[in-house]
């Protein structure tokens, strides 16, 4: 059955491989030549370091000239999405042609089927993922070295979580596709609803699944936060008046607000540190691959017990 | 004694949500028998062939089918059963040697030999594309992929429904070659019987989600009479005989009826009545408005 699943599903698993293909076509001369210019730089030299004004010039110049690099593989967070979806497909073309009948009409029973016919996607959403978080962390280590890998672009591409996006893509179109029997209009419907998912979850839930830090400070950033991804802040000027904050906000150095005694006004800053790196990676993974797992659960009752 | 039964139902029905596709039906198909299921789009054929192969499972009542239950015994029943769904679905993308290929993978008791024979005998190329065949050309190859499991059931939902004369002679010829060589057990089937006529030895009609018909072709044939005569309401008759349809002209009533024994009355004129004539009277038959309900056929 298994073998049967994957040769239904050979057209996907090409299409997947074509598109890491690509993206490896892309990324892999880029990322052997933002680590030159890295190393060139000698910018290895600066991390970690107290940061001197020739440091700072050279990493600004460094983000500046990778700056359209880096917003491009931005992008490449709808990959697993966009995966996920496309290896549903044949399940749902089953179910719209009508060949599951051919297939539960043949020796083995529909529960055999119906694992055979949901492992070879699981599987292979899961090495595809597997495979874009390899390419896209060692594309992203110099990076990473500079500004940590909490930043949205590069935390979505990193550690676990793109593994639980994809089956979660996966089990929206499976779930779909069970009830609907549309191939097109389920994979179309799954990919917007799973892109409204992660907007949620990237600009709201994230900051919320670990409880963040709190700093206080004036006049020099703590290195802390170089990495850091900054959840709010608030600026405080004389007499503890706030004068500005919110959200993070870029570039304090340059607010030209009085300073207290000590230098520069008061900072408030709600934080994650690097070290929370993993426990919101698990976390957010356990979540999107709860999700999955109770959808494609779905998609497989359905279809065992609903459909004739 | 009675004969060995492929198929038994008994108070079958199916409800999907609050409508019921098929009720209360308990027939039985007897073993080596090709039985044509007529009736009425809508009448609840195909619920009832999903039912069999347990494709369904029933809302009330129980089926069993060479003695085995479909969906509890789908493990040891389904390599026994040919099956070839309506409009024949087929992956349309692969070749027929792929599809022989894969479904022979699905299959333990799979004779690729005998399928790409049947292929070449028919003079089809195997490389072809499946999507690029005719439609009796895919007919013809879900016909094969049922067969090559060497079944001791076929069933066979509508095959010819969708294909043209040509086509639909070919593959009811294919059908009985394919039986003539072996002892399965066939269930076609159709809402036109009279192409099933030339294949079929036993008949069941279906509508209204009821069994009506139920027998061997020769004996319904047999048993049926059209009368006519000068106009009456033909109460004399239906006292003796059952009177499925009538109609009156001016001067003349017709009545169709199942004959029990010999018309002796000499005022009626008898004539043979074929099978698509008595079937289609018994779907316009309305239970009720005549006196006597339609049962079903004792085989002599």
């Amino acid at each position: 059955m298994t073998w049967v699943a994957w040769r239904l599903q050979r057209t996907e698993l090409l299409i997947t491989a074509a598109i890491l293909a690509l993206l490896a076509a892309l990324l892999v001369p880029t990322g052997i030549h933002m680590a030159n210019a890295y190393h060139d730089a000698g910018l290895s030299s600066c991390v970690g370091a107290f940061k001197g004004s020739a440091c700072g010039q050279q990493i600004g110049d460094f983000q500046v000239r990778f700056e359209g690099l880096s917003h491009l593989t931005d992008l490449f967070t709808i990959l697993p999405g966009l995966i996920g979806v496309l290896l549903a497909a044949p399940f749902i073309f089953d179910l719209e042609h009508g060949t599951y009948r051919l297939a539960w009409t043949q020796s083995v029973t529909r529960r055999r089927w119906l694992v055979g016919k949901l492992a070879v996607p699981i599987a292979a959403g899961i090495l595809a993922a597997a495979a874009l978080i390899g390419l896209m962390t060692w594309w992203h280590v110099p990076g990473v070295h500079l500004n940590g890998r909490l930043d949205t672009g590069i935390y979505d591409s990193e550690g676990t979580v793109a593994i639980g996006y994809t089956l979660f893509a996966l089990g929206l179109a499976l779930a779909l596709g069970a009830v609907w029997r549309r191939a097109a209009a389920s994979i179309s419907v799954a990919f917007v609803a799973y892109f409204a998912m992660r907007i949620f979850v990237d600009t709201w839930l994230r900051d919320r699944l670990v409880s963040p830090l709190k700093i206080s400070w004036r006049g020099e950033e703590p290195h802390v936060l170089s990495t850091a991804k900054i959840v709010s802040e608030n600026v405080f000027g004389p007499a503890h008046v706030k004068v500005a904050g919110g959200g993070p906000i870029s570039g304090h150095a340059q607010l030209g607000i009085p300073g207290g005694p000590g230098g520069g006004p008061l900072v408030e800053t709600v934080y994650h540190p690097a070290s929370h790196f993993w426990p919101l990676q698990l976390t957010e993974t356990g979540l999107f691959l709860g999700l999955a797992v109770l959808l494609i659960g779905f998609a497989a009752w359905w279809t065992h017990e609903r459909t004739v | 004694m009675s004969a060995p039964v492929a198929v038994r139902t008994a108070g079958l029905g199916k409800r999907y949500g609050s409508t019921w596709a098929l009720r209360d039906c308990s027939l039985e198909v007897p073993a080596g028998s090709v039985t044509a299921l007529v009736g009425p789009n809508g009448a609840g054929k195909t619920t009832l062939l999903h039912l069999l192969i347990g494709l369904g499972s029933p809302s009330e009542g129980a089926v069993e089918v060479l003695g085995l239950s479909p969906r509890r015994d789908a493990h040891d029943l389904l390599p026994r059963l040919g099956f070839v769904a309506q409009d024949h679905p087929l992956y349309r993308s692969l070749s027929i040697a792929d599809t022989f290929r894969l479904i022979g993978r699905l299959n333990p008791g799979w004779d690729d030999r005998r399928a790409l024979a049947r292929i070449e005998h028919l003079g089809l190329d195997p490389g072809r594309k499946v999507g690029k065949l005719s439609g009796g050309q895919q007919a013809q190859v879900a016909l094969t992929l049922a067969l090559a499991k060497e079944p001791q059931l076929l069933v066979l939902d509508e095959p010819v429904a969708s294909l043209d004369p040509l086509a639909r002679r070919e593959f009811l010829s294919a059908v009985l070659e394919a039986v003539a060589e072996t002892q399965m057990t066939v269930v076609i089937s159709s809402h036109i019987v009279s192409e099933l006529e030339r294949v079929c030895d036993h008949l069941i009609t279906l509508a209204d989600s009821r069994t009506q018909l139920v027998g061997p072709i020769a004996d319904i044939v047999a048993s049926h009479r059209l009368l006519t005569g000068p106009r009456s309401d033909g109460a004399s008759v239906a006292r003796v005989h059952n009177v499925i349809r009538e109609s009156h002209t001016e001067r003349q009533t017709t009545l169709l009826v199942r004959a029990n024994g010999h018309v002796y009355d000499s005022c009626w004129e008898q004539h043979e009545v074929d099978l698509e004539e008595i079937v289609l009277a018994y779907m316009g038959y309305v239970p009720g408005a005549l006196r006597a309900p339609a049962e079903e056929v004792v085989p002599a």
